[in-house]
């Protein structure tokens, strides 16, 4: 039987896929339905009335964002009816209105604004006493019932898509408004996507208001720089004073099918404010032709990645970047069993499923855009979602419906186990399926303390699933078990309907690990640091000893999660040196940095693209059409699964090496609006076990590494593991996250 | 027949303006003219139109407060732009012309923004709060234009007047515990899972229970059914409830516990009823001790009602509820007349939630218990659920053995299906009346289900005698039956068919054609007043028994009936004794009357044509077990609505809240 239902939308003929309702095909075949509330990413709001259609034979109107077509109807979506009834609702909307277009952030984009004027309304017939309706502070938010139209996508987006559920609706009539839920204040991760599907003025920037008029902004389409989701967003800059530098006054996204995290909205302000002078310029070539070798970090772009793989077959020294490494090794391991280069899943795929493990990440904050596209699987798809980690993360109760809890340290049994439990009817090679019948699961079960009810339960949820994501944190490729780890994992990918989604931990890790050969990083001297610790530091970070652009104030290309090539770029001017400049002094030359882009590694899945030939917008449909995705590319899948080594043992107090919300490294800690909290945040358990209290200064000693930090109870949190933050540089890259570590007061 | 003035209501015009009050024609409906024992109305007014039982109804005030109502009730609204604006505007214009500043533009401005609201609101109750409001703009007009022409209040503006409102729906007004289903559906629509469960659990605490085995009656009600097929509601409140199991949240309640109010209740029997009792007063601040003869909790749906119809980990989500809201629970505890005695100065009141647990006979010649394979459904359901959800006791092994069931209601399908499972060679149903009947006295699924899992139903059948050698059961004969219409048009008549009888080897006869109350524990001195049929008496309002301050809810007041029936019965019974306990006096809420006034009027109206909503959308059906991999097991039989199912049957639902307001 035909999923496709055939009807008439004003005379033309249109087909419905199953599911998809009236003002979905109506969109699609470019006829015009007028809505407010109306967001393609959530469910309908159904509350502006305003979509409303009339269908042959039926009485009354119809509306049509919640209502699927049935076989053979002929709608029709304007008629002089249907006209005044949407005019009605548009004075309706506009009744005690507050007239402050003039000051209102939102003027000019507004859409009550541009309704009012599409649907002419020039008289008010109707009219109500107002209440009084009191502006709310909600920090880096700010909310004004009185400008509300009560659409409720602000609630949707926050429950549906970003999963905090932290604002809801308190009805009441006309005294209805948005409240924080369970909360006196707004008790949320802040990312702002209230803000964005906002339609009017009610809940704007609190940083932003009041400072600029929208059509003052120039828009810079870009690739968000802080995680490797490789968000979509705007920056929109204008001259901060007469004379003045342009400067970024706010991001914005593509809300109606995009989301942003609340470091991509408000961390904006990384840019380089310093520039490098010809003294320093001259210094940085000196220490390059001195290096040994260059150490940079993968807060860079796959141009100057490219550069710094030229400029180490040029200079013949090394290239350190243990993160990129580490990514490296994994997907290397991976690719010996998979026989290809590239994860099979992605972002999409994950709010597609309806089944999903997550396993070695605190993914809530490791990366934003897979958490929300979890929600979006679990609220959606009512997906079963397992989240196995050591510690559990309240901001995934609403989304998680199995947390699997496993001992530090055993991830590589953890996998084994989940294969085990997956691949137990696949059709594997005898080596392989002589490598699960010799797993000793009372052992493995034992160390990791993960349970065969746990798994069977996993099975069982998963019994009427159809598509299944498995997504692999950082844990797991910084574990020193990596290599077996990826190949366990590549095993489910390849023989189960499991997609893969590995979780780069930078920007752009995956393409540092695609265009780079990189070499272990070794305590040595004459090291050239980019943007990394160095001998010499050539870095858009403050400690510079030459300043260079930041990610915000260049041209050039990120491979995110997805293994799409997007391209980003200069919102902010930059004047100073490049490291193209550096590179060209030492005889590797190019007109500019994106002339690598086209140059950049074929063997990797690389396209031979211009950088200007690369398109950066979504389709009015919502399909990303930026860049491009890498090509799949073969290789040889010849690895063996190796033994499983014993699993280890972490007693005491351990802290676990992972950032709070809104901050993921060196770059968003300089942004104004994020806050920097770099309390070490544990539970009372951890506490008494540690013998410090709220408040403490305490040292923290783990490897050979010493740091202070304050330490915070956090009541949220439970068991003898406390959270670390990475962002202010403390932590070496590519280290195993979780330290056995002592803990001592520092006494003053 | 209601006595009225004046009267729009579903379309009948009765007009009696006028008229001398002898004169006056009825109202064909059951209007509330008498709003309780002391209060006569004055007016009612609501979604379908306006009745007047006095002549000096102040119109435009009666107006103004109905569209005032619309703005207080909110729970339902401020959820779209017609209702939000419209109704706070329908209000305010006419209060303006009440108080004597309006003008012939208000009238124009309230005829508009009221024809909006009709067609484009979201809710019927943004739709039909102006079809009374016009209504009396149109009958009253004279009254309104002399109020606008002279400047002046209308009559008893400023007078004390009682507007007593209340909000409903055709299918919360058939639901017996009265669950907001709008709300809990729409909770479901809009992914606000949380929200969906605290609208179900505001009257009825067993959510998981009754999203998986009420016979839900509300589904009869669905105004759905007047456009294509109605809403498959029973099913959707699982989603509330599996959300917050699925995510170990802890127990949402949908009110604040209250402090301590000193009070002590003791509820017999921990089955739904006492249940839902327990929850309800504990959350007054009452002390609840429930008493369970059992050694486990939930009464006959935890031990009558199978695993693989209601799983008891579920179920037992439920009672963790109730037991979260501060309950205590005893359990192997019978109560006799004696502690009963006691209770009566232990405790400010007692409820009587005991059930029906004593299986009727048959009335079959040779019917004595006693004989070996004689086994009643109570005893056999008893031991399997015992077994299979708690190991207690020991299982039920069918195997090589034939079983014949006698009955035709759930308890017997539930007792052939369970025979299955325990691997009988063969199982019959003996039943009296016909394949249809049988499906609407159960339901369609458990009817098919079962035949697929092999049980032979033996259609206008009856037991006419048992055969046993030496007290061990060895046969039965059944009797056949024809159903013979009454030639003078009255019922039709089950006449036996002589000469086809016929003779069934069998190892068990099992009795499930009715269950009885066994209330032993009642006090003789207490004379308490039953029912015909061996129930506790109460007056179906409030459920006080013959004896002051014990009550009685559930199966043992109205014999065997339904969960929610019993959870129905009990949420009013709670809140009529913790008014008792306070007060001394047993009484309802204005609530309560409204909602037997509303039940006495029926809200769902079959005949009437809904406009507004495409029809044609069908009603999803969720996936069932197949009979090769349930019939041996218990796993659960229905698996629920996946989420794309659920949010596409929620989308179907046309929210249809009404508010209906008396005036006294």
């Amino acid at each position: 039987m035909s999923n496709l239902i055939n009807f008439k939308i004003d005379g033309i003929s249109v087909e419905a896929q199953k599911g998809e309702t009236i003002l979905n095909v109506a969109r699609k075949n470019d006829i015009y339905i007028p809505t407010m509330c109306y967001i393609s990413k959530t469910t309908p709001c159904a509350s502006c009335r305003m979509c409303v259609v009339e269908a042959k034979g039926v009485d009354g109107f119809v509306l049509s964002c919640n209502t699927t077509p049935t076989q053979g109807i002929e709608i029709t979506t304007n008629s002089s009816e249907l006209n005044t009834q949407r005019i009605n609702i548009m004075k309706l909307y506009d009744v005690n209105h507050p007239l402050e277009c003039g000051v209102c952030d939102k003027s000019g984009e507004c859409d009550l604004q541009n309704k009012t004027l599409e649907f002419n309304i020039e008289r008010q017939n109707f009219s109500t006493r107002d209440l009084s309706r009191e502006i709310k502070d909600w920090g880096l938010i700010s909310f004004d019932p009185a400008l509300c139209i009560l659409c409720e996508k602000c609630v949707h987006i926050c429950n549906e898509v970003i999963g905090d559920d932290a604002i809801e609706v308190i009805f009441g009539g006309y005294a209805s408004t948005i409240i924080p839920k369970n909360s006196d204040v707004l008790d949320c991760t802040f990312c702002g996507e209230c803000i964005a599907v906002c339609p009017v003025g009610a809940l704007v920037s609190s940083n932003f208001k009041y400072s600029a008029n929208v059509w003052e902004l120039n828009r810079i389409p870009a690739t968000c720089a802080h995680c490797s989701a490789g968000c979509p967003l705007e920056y929109e800059s204008k001259n901060s004073g007469i004379n003045g530098d342009d400067s970024i006054y706010r991001v914005k996204n593509n809300f109606e099918y995009t989301s942003l995290c609340g470091a991509g909205r408000f961390g904006f302000d990384f840019d380089n404010k310093d520039a490098g002078d010809e003294t320093s310029f001259n210094k940085a070539i000196q220490a390059l032709k001195e290096a040994k070798a260059i150490r940079f970090s993968s807060m860079i772009t796959n141009e100057e990645a490219h550069i710094l793989q030229l400029l180490k077959e040029k200079l013949n020294i090394k290239l350190f970047n243990e993160d990129a490494r580490k990514f490296q090794e994994f997907m290397r391991a991976y690719s010996t069993i998979s026989g290809k280069l590239h994860h099979s899943g992605s972002l999409d795929a994950i709010k597609q499923s309806d089944a999903a493990i997550v396993i070695g990440s605190r993914i809530s904050t490791d990366n934003p855009a897979v958490r929300y596209a979890l929600t979006t699987a679990s609220k959606h798809n009512g997906a079963k979602i397992v989240y196995a980690h050591p510690m559990e993360d309240l901001l995934m109760q609403n989304t998680v419906t199995q947390f699997m809890k496993y001992e530090v340290g055993t991830e590589e049994g953890v996998i084994a186990l989940l294969a085990n439990a997956i691949l137990q009817k696949a059709d594997l090679s005898d080596s392989e399926r002589a490598f699960f019948d010799d797993l000793d699961l009372g052992y493995l079960d034992a160390e990791s303390n993960i349970g065969d009810e746990e798994i069977d339960e996993m099975m069982e949820s998963f019994s009427r699933t159809k598509n299944r994501v498995l997504i692999i944190g950082n844990d797991l490729m910084a574990h020193s078990r990596s290599s077996n780890i990826a190949k366990l994992a590549a095993l489910i990918e390849k023989y189960s309907d499991f997609s893969l989604v590995v979780v780069p931990k930078e920007v752009n890790t995956l393409g540092s690990s695609l265009i780079c050969d990189l070499d272990k990083d070794e305590d040595i001297s004459d090291v050239v640091g980019y943007n990394a610790k160095g001998d010499f530091i050539i870095s858009f970070l403050s400690l510079a000893n030459l300043a260079v652009a930041s990610l915000n104030q260049q041209e050039g290309t990120f491979v995110n999660i997805d293994n799409r090539v997007l391209p980003t770029n200069v919102a902010v001017k930059f004047d100073g040196y490049t490291l193209n400049d550096v590179a060209s002094t030492l005889g590797i030359s190019a007109t500019n940095t994106v002339a690598y882009t086209k140059e950049l590694k074929k063997s990797s899945g690389f396209k031979e693209v211009e950088f200007d030939d690369l398109e950066n917008f979504l389709s009015a449909n919502g399909d990303d059409v930026r860049g491009y995705l890498l090509d799949e590319v073969s290789c040889k899948a010849d690895g063996e699964l190796e033994e499983l080594d014993d699993l280890p043992e972490f007693n005491g107090t351990i802290i676990y090496n992972v950032n709070p919300v809104l901050q993921f490294n060196a770059q968003t800690n300089q942004a104004e609006q994020l806050e920097s909290d770099t309390t070490l945040r544990g539970s009372a358990q951890f506490a008494a076990a540690a013998r410090i209290s709220d408040g403490d200064r305490v040292e923290i000693n783990f490897g050979a590494k010493a740091l202070i930090r304050e330490f915070k109870l956090d009541s949220e949190l439970k068991g003898t593991i406390a959270l670390n933050p990475t962002f202010d540089d403390v932590i070496d890259a590519g280290r195993y996250r979780f330290e056995k570590s002592k803990i001592k007061r520092v006494v003053e | 027949m209601s006595k009225v003035y004046f009267s729009t209501w579903n379309g009948e015009l009765v007009n009696n303006v006028s008229k001398p009050q002898e004169e006056w024609e009825e109202s064909a409906y059951n209007l509330p003219a008498t709003y309780d024992d002391h209060r006569d109305s004055k007016a009612f007014i609501g979604w379908d139109g306006v009745s007047l039982f006095h002549e000096d109804v102040d119109v435009i005030r009666l107006a103004m407060e109905y569209a005032a109502q619309y703005q207080v009730y909110s729970e339902a609204c401020g959820r779209c732009a017609p209702g939000r604006w419209g109704g706070q505007i329908l209000y305010d214009q006419l209060d303006k012309i009440a108080r004597g500043e309006g003008s012939i533009a208000d009238m124009n401005h309230l005829r508009e923004i009221g024809a909006s609201m009709q067609i484009t609101s979201k809710c019927e109750i943004g739709k039909t709060v102006p079809n009374p409001i016009l209504d009396l703009m149109t009958h009253f007009e004279d009254e309104f234009m002399d109020c606008i022409n002279n400047q002046k209040p209308s009559k008893h503006y400023k007078d004390e007047i009682g507007y007593i409102a209340k909000i409903t729906a055709p299918c919360t007004d058939m639901c017996p515990a009265h669950v907001d289903i709008p709300a809990y559906i729409e909770g479901v629509r809009d992914l606000r899972f949380d929200d969906s469960l605290q609208a179900t659990r505001q009257t009825m605490p067993l959510a998981h229970v009754c999203g998986r085995v009420c016979p839900h009656p509300c589904e009869d009600a669905c105004r759905r059914t007047n456009l294509d097929e109605p809403i498959s509601i029973m099913e959707l409140k699982r989603l509330g409830a599996d959300y917050e199991t699925d995510h170990s949240f802890g127990f949402t309640h949908p009110m604040q516990k209250k402090e301590s109010n000193g009070k002590k209740v003791a509820v017999i029997g921990a089955g739904p009823a006492g249940l839902t009792t327990a929850y309800y007063l504990a959350a007054e601040g009452t002390q609840v001790d429930v008493y369970e003869e059992l050694p486990v909790l939930g009464g006959e749906v935890a031990v009558g009602v199978p695993e693989y119809r209601m799983p008891i980990d579920k179920y037992n989500q439920d009672i963790e509820c109730v037991k979260d809201m501060g309950v205590n629970f005893i359990t192997n505890a019978r109560i006799n007349a004696d502690d009963m005695r006691r209770f009566e100065t232990e405790y400010d009141s007692t409820m009587l939630a005991t059930g029906t647990r004593i299986s009727k006979k048959i009335r079959c010649n040779n019917e004595r218990p006693e004989v070996e394979g004689y086994w009643s459904a109570i005893e056999m359901l008893d031991q399997i659920n015992l077994w299979d959800k708690y190991e207690i006791g020991k299982a039920v092994d069918l195997t090589d053995k034939t079983v014949v069931c006698v009955g035709g209601g759930f308890t017997s399908m539930d007792v052939v299906r369970c025979a299955i499972r325990a691997n009988a060679k063969k199982v019959y149903m003996v039943y009296r009346r016909d394949e249809k009947t049988i499906i609407r006295n159960t339901t369609y699924d458990e009817y098919h289900e079962a035949v697929e899992e092999g049980v032979e139903f033996l259609f206008y059948s009856a037991v006419n005698s048992m055969s046993d050698e030496n007290d061990v059961l060895k046969s039965l004969l059944i009797d056949k039956f024809e159903l013979v219409p009454d030639p003078d048009g009255g019922r039709a008549q089950l006449n036996k068919i002589e000469g086809e009888s016929y003779t069934i080897e069998t190892d068990f006869l099992i009795p499930a054609v009715s269950q009885s109350a066994d209330l032993e524990l009642i006090p003789k001195e207490w004379d308490m007043q039953m029912t015909s049929w061996g129930t506790i008496k109460t007056n179906g309002k409030d459920y006080m028994t013959s004896r002051r301050g014990v009550f009685a809810s559930g199966d043992c007041e109205y014999g065997p009936m339904t969960i929610v029936n019993a959870v129905g019965q009990a949420k009013r019974a709670a809140s009529v004794m913790s008014r008792y306990m306070q007060n001394a006096e047993i009484s309802l809420s204005d609530d309560e009357i409204m909602e037997d006034h509303l039940r006495n009027l029926k809200v769902y109206d079959k005949k009437e044509k809904v406009k507004g909503w495409l029809p044609g959308l069908p009603r999803q059906e969720s996936e069932k077990l197949s009979v090769d991999v349930r019939k041996d097991n218990d796993k659960e039989v229905n698996l629920g609505f996946t989420q794309e199912e659920a949010m596409n049957e929620a989308d179907r639902c046309m929210r249809c809240y009404y508010i209906a307001m008396v005036t006294v």
